[in-house]
């Protein structure tokens, strides 16, 4: 623990250069904008961003894309509060007591509120990484092929089912296209070129930042587009500091909020918008004034703040222990990191020690910054969310094209951007979860690794798969999953209980 | 959406049988004497079975719910957005489709974005226009946007990223 806290503050300590700090400040900044403008999300800053900063030193690179990507998760609440219109998906429950209290004159004590639980609920997260994540490394060095294969599935399975909770199958669906899209180019084992008919570019594989610039920039510039234009802005009225009552007469909201938002973020692909979700459910069900919610709750909003921005440092965990992502934004950094040189996974605390506590250093950094904003850029932030669409989204459409193109100089990857950006929007249309695809898009390589790898070692027996300890978790977990998902079984577990709970009652 | 889902169960059923037979047709490498359980097709052929499965899945649900008929509406069915939502899609995705497609990599790069950026916001500003003056400001407020976007990711990219643009 001493160790870590000193390697902490050594990191802190490093990033006290007027360059770091620099890059703190716009980035951060970027960020909030980022978020606040509906149409741009957290995954589209971050991968814009890692494509504009790949040839810069591997520790500014990262400092920025973890910096841009707290601003954007708590950017979004602006847009959420003043136009009821979610700046980023993980502030649509934002939106739901947000706006009401803004719409009562409060818009400023409503900032004041997302500031400050986002700001708590980054702290929680950041907490949970420090001391979880060294934990976590640790444990996965026992991961062999057999539990990296089920890790796969389990991620897809279980984002696949959160993201799209009214129909999982769209959820599953999107996230084995995800995988399916993964094998495409040359396999890791023998390197035969799968699906490439020839193709040298299509050999290669599908770029993973391409196809998510594709799902989530051009395709949100259609959606936006789409839409019919919103023009309401609420100019502040009531002072936007954050008020001490409001943190400590709801701290156990806070509390419970972060630990669900963390929660949610550590599971893969179920990132910011489940965090928020989860929490304001929560908040709702353990709440003296459930009434008030949806019509302006400073407990609701509270809820929903803290959660997303818990879910921050929550979905990195899995990024840097065991190369799992856990939420889109999160699933670009994997692949900046990836990038830059670092290589995250179980053996990250013995091949960068000092690395996850450089992360935790990035996010109070980016939390300071979120802080400072969220108290000083009121009216600076109205002016942004009045740039009319028809400007901003050819704008964002050429940064799309040409940070495609700019990680690797192919055009190939241009078409890969609007190949995915057209099926994104198709699939969005029908209601279909962007996350899982993205996250099939990562795991997919692992998957097909470790299950041939296993199978290699087993001589083709499935029974390790299904009988090591981890693996058995595992795989229990996707089948619970899976049959929770049939109402039939839900209904007949209902009546289990209630039968049981019957007998219970007449046997005492 | 009931019958958007019995369109995708097909196409999804259709891409999963695609799939399996693509990965039987892999290589098995048997003449390598490559471990069985190695060869490239086994993992896509997996997948393209489950997505054959919940593309079936999909298809039957939205089947047995009578959507079958294709050609007959819903008396509440929702049409696809509204008529301007569509045309404006449409717009964006010939526009968008024009410049990464088409123009970029045959023009300037420079060139490219001037025109895609200018023909963008000049076609979906124009018809907001109130009158004569109003209709000259909002050609010439787009030219300028362009040039200055242009000019600005060109200088970026080229000058401070170092990427050779198309």
């Amino acid at each position: 623990m001493a160790e870590n806290l000193a390697m902490l503050g050594q990191a802190l300590l490093g990033f006290m250069t007027p360059t770091a700090l620099f890059h703190v400040a716009w980035a951060t900044l970027l960020g909030v904008v980022v978020g606040a403008l509906p149409g741009l999300t957290a995954t589209l800053g971050v991968a814009l961003m890692t494509t504009l900063t790949f040839k810069m030193a591997a520790g500014d690179a990262i400092l920025i894309l973890i910096c841009m990507y707290v601003g954007a998760i708590y950017g979004g609440s602006r847009s959420a509060i003043l136009l009821n219109i979610p700046g980023t998906p993980a502030s649509a429950a934002t939106a739901l007591d947000g706006f009401p209290l803004a719409r009562q004159g409060l818009a400023g004590r409503a900032m004041g509120i997302a500031t400050s639980g986002s700001v708590l609920g980054t702290l929680v997260g950041i907490l949970a990484l420090a001391t979880i994540a060294p934990v976590l490394a640790e444990f996965a060095l026992e991961f062999g092929a057999f539990e990296f294969f089920w890790l796969a599935v389990f991620g897809v399975v279980i984002a696949g089912h959160l993201t799209a909770l009214d129909d999982p199958i769209k959820g599953w669906i999107a996230g084995f296209l995800g995988l399916l899209v993964a094998m495409v180019g040359q396999e890791g084992i023998h390197a035969y070129p799968r699906f490439a008919y020839g193709s040298t570019d299509l050999a290669g594989g599908i770029g993973l930042l391409p196809a998510l610039v594709g799902a989530f920039g051009f395709s949100e510039v259609l959606i936006v587009m789409k839409e019919p234009a919103a023009h309401v802005v609420k100019a502040a009225t009531d002072r936007v500091i954050p008020r001490l009552e409001d943190m400590t007469r709801y701290w156990r909201t806070i509390v419970r909020s972060g630990v669900i938002g963390t929660t949610m973020g550590i599971l893969p692909g179920v990132g910011e918008d489940m965090g928020a979700w989860a929490s304001y459910a929560a908040a709702r069900r353990a709440s003296k004034e459930r009434e008030k919610f949806g019509k302006g709750s400073v407990e609701g909003l509270m809820a929903a703040e803290t959660g997303n921005n818990a879910a921050v440092p929550g979905a990195i965990i899995p990024v840097l222990t065991l190369a799992v992502p856990g939420s889109a934004p999160a699933a670009v950094l994997l692949a900046a990191l990836f990038i830059h040189g670092v290589r995250p996974g179980p053996l990250i605390m013995i091949e960068f020690p000092t690395f996850i506590m450089e992360v935790v250093a990035m996010l109070l950094l980016a939390t300071l910054g979120i802080l400072l904003y969220g108290l000083l850029l009121t009216r600076p932030l109205l002016y942004v969310l009045a740039v009319p669409r028809e400007r901003l989204m050819p704008v964002i459409f050429v940064l799309c094209t040409i940070g495609s193109f700019a990680i690797a100089s192919r055009l190939f990857d241009i078409y890969v951007m609007l190949a995915f950006g057209l099926i994104g929007f198709v699939l969005r249309e029908m209601k279909y979860p962007m996350a899982p695809l993205v996250l099939g898009l990562v795991l997919g390589d692992i998957l097909d690794k470790s299950l041939r790898r296993g199978l290699v070692l087993t001589d083709g027996s499935l029974v390790p798969f299904f009988t090591r300890p981890i693996s058995l978790v595992l795989w229990l977990a996707i089948l619970i999953t899976v049959l929770l998902s049939f109402s039939a079984v839900r209904q007949a577990l209902a009546r289990l209980l209630s039968r049981r709970r019957a007998a219970g009652e007449t046997g005492s | 959406m009931v019958k958007a889902d019995f369109v995708t169960g097909l196409v999804l059923v259709a891409l999963g049988i695609a799939t399996l037979v693509e990965s039987l047709r892999m290589p098995r490498f048997v003449e390598l004497n490559v471990n069985p359980y190695t060869v490239p097709g086994l993992v896509p052929g997996a997948l393209g079975a489950i997505i054959l499965a919940l593309g079936a899945v999909l298809f039957l649900r939205a089947a047995r719910a009578g959507d079958w008929r294709l050609a007959e509406r819903a008396p509440d069915a929702v049409p696809w957005s509204g008529g301007s939502g569509v045309r404006r899609v449409l717009l964006s995705i010939a526009l968008c489709l024009a410049y990464a497609a088409g123009l970029v990599g045959r023009l300037p790069f420079w060139l490219a974005t001037f025109l895609f950026v200018a023909a963008f916001v000049i076609l979906f500003e124009w018809p907001l226009a109130a009158d004569r003056s109003d209709r000259t400001r909002r050609v010439l407020w787009p030219v300028l946007l362009a040039a200055a976007i242009s000019a600005a990711t060109s200088f970026v990219f080229q000058e401070i990223f170092l990427v050779r643009l198309p």
